[in-house]
């Protein structure tokens, strides 16, 4: 049965739009959303609008830059790109999401287990 | 990052364009994805519009990250409030209007005695100056004298430094002359050599004279002050080194003082000289030079430690001083600034009390109008409220309304006080303590801020506690009893408030029309009088002097329509007179006084025609003869209460008498009526009068010439300073009416007087308008009662004498509470008041029914449109 439709927390986001960017390269809004969504196999689906108050909050925290330019249908677009202060963000928050994995997947399997 | 969310405040309207085309292009493409997957439009959109979410509830998440909420509600509300204010011009403009009144007059007089009350003196670290020596009945300041000075000098513990001045340097008129080529009289200060460093001024060039220059017989230097060295030394910035002539000898400028330097007892200083104390000389006891002494107390040493520390040396001052004087001397130490203010202390509290008190008036007048507002609009707030604002929200709202509106009235305020302090400098009389100084800078705008900021929050906060009630929704009237309470509460404390300042300047204006008519013992109308003043710089030996006064008289009496001409060296009915001590007169026949002084006597010297020629009754024997001028004779003619005081019940004429150790026996040969000579307020001092001739006891530097005629006093003023500059052309001579002369005594209580009845006339127009308001708002509410009562028979007059009814219950109340408050308040006045009792009932009387017919009038208006309302309209308003 496929997960209903998911709250995602506020900096799962935060890590996912940061991923995406540094695998992708710069994009726009509704790229960011479609790949997130692609990526999950459908598992997630969010509201595609709950993405711009959470880039605007990447944006003052400088950890992602913005500028405005044409896609690829020529219409204007405002591309986010990744800085270097967000990749070292990225990074350091990955680390913590897959200790925090592990920890989680010894704890359940030690639940398990006993 | 607050710093990007402030920016974003203010872009708002290009950053939501921003955001609203890239959500466009967002959906857009969404929109084309869902058409690729084979939707038609209709549908395309549909699911885009799903996936995305709410587009409105993106964009106010949006915004909140963006901005910063609070500031921008700040901004919603202002903006919001302003229209208010806007869309309403005729409650703006009388509550904008009101306040800025209120404001405008609280400002103007703050500035006034703000340099009086609480701005500090002009010398660093002026808390810890102060002003020492003895108080004694003979001298109106403390004093010391040069021998006791040198002693505590050298003895003292309690002062870091001490320093004198000599008050009105060796002449005792404090003037000195320029008598170089553009010859001036200037005003002389001469001081101690420590004199600046005590004080802590720093010449702004140059440097102050030292000690060896303080000696008599020292070369002679001077400072000169800041606005005689841009005047008449053109600023000039190697000034020092060069030389004046002053007095007719020789002095080289060695400094400049500064801009903001003034004396301590306030005596105007264009020049400051080395006072030149011959210590020597001092050491005679007796032979003391009088000094003012000023110290700079030591750290942590308070007035009265000072006191007690200097009492042993005042002890054994004491003991120099004859016995019989010793119980009338004290020591006295105070505060340079309670030197300075005494007496304008009590009058700028009053003033500034008042002014608050038309504030509080003016303000309550817009709390009002507020609360009037507020009800109209309360249908909006049930609305908003079930809408879902919080109450805090609505409270919020109101607040920053009502400070908007004081903000609005301070401003305008604040241009309303720059016009009121030009009216106050300008009908103000000389000699109100700094009031020259009184200026709109930076401390008079932030009290301005503050006092409507305050105001904004009082009546906005009277105005916003309010519930709104659900019921009001439907637009059913509810009855607003608590509200309307709460103004009529108000209004009584408006009417109390202004029955006080009535009540006060009624006092002032009873008291001010006792003075001017209190009799003054001398016919003062059709008099001229010419000051003259010789002055030392002529060199002039005393027979040279008396020999130019008589040939000015025998120029002057050649002048047609004189009727009376005399010469005295002083003149009533105030100002400087010489004085003798009391015990210091001896009757031949008689012991001296034993103990104590007895006060002072003060004594003219004068020509025969001085009584005619002022009026003044002669009541027992003669006035004084051209015989009495030859040098042999010795009368003497004594004022009515000295003549009651020496002589008691015998007649004075033909006894004998003496002022002085030196003098001669003087034969008494009539005795004058009492004429005012200190001031109009204070019974005449005693005095006496001798013959205008030489003698060892008065010198003729100076002399007034009176004239009695019934000419245009500018045509003969004009003559008279002609046939003076016949004799000398570079003399100054000063001229005035006898009448204005006398005017001038009564002037600071005119202005006083003025000034607070301009004050209850504002409170009172104020009070009057918000009667006015509250009963307007009263029928405006009951209009349906009304209508009911006249359509069961009432008829208009007994509206009349219902709405009518009303206004008298406030304003008897009002009057009542005002009459206590006047109770307490008019005691502060008493010092001020001359001949008036503080519970006069006449004048209280006065003062209510005036307040009762201003509230009756104010009334009126809207009792009328009460009597006219139309039943049938009131009925079918539901």
């Amino acid at each position: 049965m496929a997960p209903s439709k998911a709250e995602v927390l506020q900096g799962t986001l935060d890590l996912m739009v940061l991923k995406t960017l540094d695998t992708m390269g710069p994009m726009h809004g509704y790229g960011i959303a479609q790949r997130i969504q692609q990526i999950s196999e459908d598992l997630l689906r969010l509201n595609q609008g709950t993405l711009y108050p959470a880039l605007l909050r990447l944006e003052q925290k400088r950890w992602i830059s913005s500028k405005w330019g044409v896609s690829e249908n020529h219409r204007k677009a405002k591309y986010y790109t990744l800085t270097a202060a967000g990749r070292r963000q990225l990074v350091s928050e990955a680390e913590s999401w897959e200790r925090m994995a592990a920890v989680m997947a010894r704890l359940l399997d030690g639940a398990q287990r006993s | 990052m607050i710093p990007s969310r402030l920016r974003a405040v203010f872009q708002r309207e290009q950053l939501d364009r921003e955001l609203s085309a890239e959500v466009q292009s967002h959906l857009e493409m969404l929109t084309e994805e869902n058409l690729r997957k084979g939707m038609n439009p209709e549908e395309a959109r549909m699911m885009a519009k799903k996936e995305f979410g709410g587009v409105e509830q993106t964009k106010e998440t949006y915004r909140d990250q963006r901005g910063l909420p609070f500031l921008e509600m700040l901004l919603q509300d202002l903006r919001y409030g302003l229209r208010g204010l806007l869309k309403k011009p005729s409650f703006t403009l009388v509550a904008v209007l009101t306040l800025a009144m209120g404001i405008g007059v609280t400002s103007a007089v703050f500035s006034a005695v703000d340099r009086i009350l609480f701005r500090s003196l002009p010398y660093p670290d002026q808390e810890r100056l102060v002003s020492f020596g003895f108080k004694a009945p003979i001298e109106s300041a403390e004093f010391m004298l040069g021998t006791d000075y040198l002693i505590w000098r050298a003895q003292q513990t309690p002062f870091e430094s001490m320093t004198t001045l000599t008050p009105g340097g060796p002449t005792g008129a404090g003037d000195c002359d320029l008598t170089d080529h553009n010859p001036t009289r200037l005003n002389c200060a001469y001081v101690e050599s420590n004199f600046l460093p005590t004080f802590r001024i720093k010449p702004i060039l140059g440097h102050n004279f030292s000690r060896e220059e303080d000696r008599p017989n020292a070369p002679r230097v001077v400072m000169l002050s800041y606005g005689l060295w841009r005047s008449r030394f053109g600023g000039d910035p190697g000034i020092t080194g060069k030389c004046i002539s002053l007095d007719g000898q020789r002095a080289a400028i060695i400094g400049v003082l500064p801009a903001d330097f003034e004396m301590p007892n306030l005596a105007p200083a264009d020049i400051v000289l080395p006072q030149a104390l011959d210590e020597s000389r001092q050491q005679h006891p007796n032979a003391g030079r009088p000094l003012r002494a000023f110290a700079r107390l030591k750290p942590g040493v308070s007035p009265a430690q000072a006191t007690a520390a200097l009492q042993p040396l005042f002890q054994e001052s004491l003991n120099f001083i004859p016995r019989q004087f010793r119980k009338e001397v004290s020591l006295v130490v105070r505060s340079l600034r309670d030197r300075q203010v005494q007496d304008a202390r009590l009058a700028s509290w009053i003033l500034l009390g008042a002014v608050l008190a038309v504030l509080m008036v003016a303000c309550t007048n817009v709390a009002n109008l507020l609360l009037a507002r507020a009800t109209s609009r309360r249908r909006e707030w049930a609305v908003r409220a079930a809408l879902g604002a919080s109450r805090w929200r609505l409270i919020r709202q109101t607040l920053t309304e009502s400070l908007l509106l004081g903000l609005l009235g301070g401003v305008t305020g604040f241009g309303v006080a720059y016009f009121m302090l030009r009216l106050f400098v300008s009908i103000a009389p000389e000699g109100i303590l700094r009031l020259h100084q009184a200026r709109l800078d930076f401390r008079v705008l932030l009290f301005t801020l503050g006092v409507s900021l305050t105001s904004g929050m009082l009546f906005g906060v009277a105005a916003a506690l309010r519930k709104p009630s659900p019921e009001l929704l439907s637009g059913r009237d509810v009855q607003m009893t608590a509200r309307s309470i709460l103004r009529q509460t108000l209004v009584v404390a408006q009417i109390a408030v202004s029955l006080v300042l009535l009540a006060g300047a009624g006092l002032l204006l009873r008291s001010l029309w006792n003075l001017e008519n209190t009799p003054i013992g001398m016919h003062a109308d059709n008099v001229l009088i010419a000051k003259i003043v010789l002055g030392d710089s002529r060199g002039l030996k005393p027979e040279q002097q008396l020999a130019f006064f008589q040939e000015l008289e025998k120029r002057l009496r050649r002048l047609p329509g004189v009727t009376a001409l005399a010469l005295s060296d002083t003149l009533p009915p105030a100002g400087v007179m010489r004085s003798t001590i009391y015990a210091l007169m001896e009757v031949a026949g008689r012991p001296r006084m034993a103990e104590g002084t007895g006060g002072m006597v003060g004594w003219r010297s004068v020509t025969p025609e001085y009584f005619s020629a002022l009026g003044i009754a002669i009541v027992r024997g003669r006035g004084f003869r051209e015989e009495d001028l030859q040098p042999n004779q010795n009368p003497v003619i004594l004022s009515d209460a000295l003549a009651r005081q020496l002589f008691v019940d015998q007649d004075p004429v033909g006894k004998t008498m003496r002022f002085g150790n030196s003098g001669p026996w003087r034969t008494v040969v009539g005795v004058a009526g009492n004429v005012k000579n200190n001031g109009l307020a204070v019974p005449a001092e005693p005095e006496f009068y001798i013959p205008w001739k030489h003698n060892p006891q008065t010198s003729f530097r100076a002399a007034t010439v009176c004239l009695r005629s019934p000419l245009n006093p500018r045509v003969l003023a004009g003559w008279v300073r002609s046939e003076a500059a016949g004799l000398d052309p570079t003399l100054p001579v000063e001229m005035e009416t006898m009448t204005q002369r006398v005017g001038k005594l009564a002037q600071r209580p005119k202005f006083n007087a003025v000034l607070l009845s301009l004050f209850a006339g504002m409170g009172m127009l104020l009070a009057g308008i918000g009667i006015y308001g509250v009963v307007a708002f009263l029928v405006a509410q009951r209009a349906k009662e009304i209508g009911v009562r006249m359509a069961l028979g009432a008829s208009p007059l007994s509206i009349l004498k219902m709405v009518l009814s009303h206004v008298a219950r406030w304003t008897l109340l009002g009057a009542l509470l005002g009459l206590l408050g006047t109770f307490y308040v008019t005691r502060l006045l008493n010092s001020l008041l001359f001949q008036v009792g503080i519970h006069d009932p006449r004048l209280l009387g006065a003062a209510v029914a005036l307040l009762l017919a201003v509230a009756f009038v104010a009334a009126w208006i809207p009792a009328r449109r009460a009597m006219r309302v139309d039943p049938v309209v009131a009925l079918r308003y539901e």
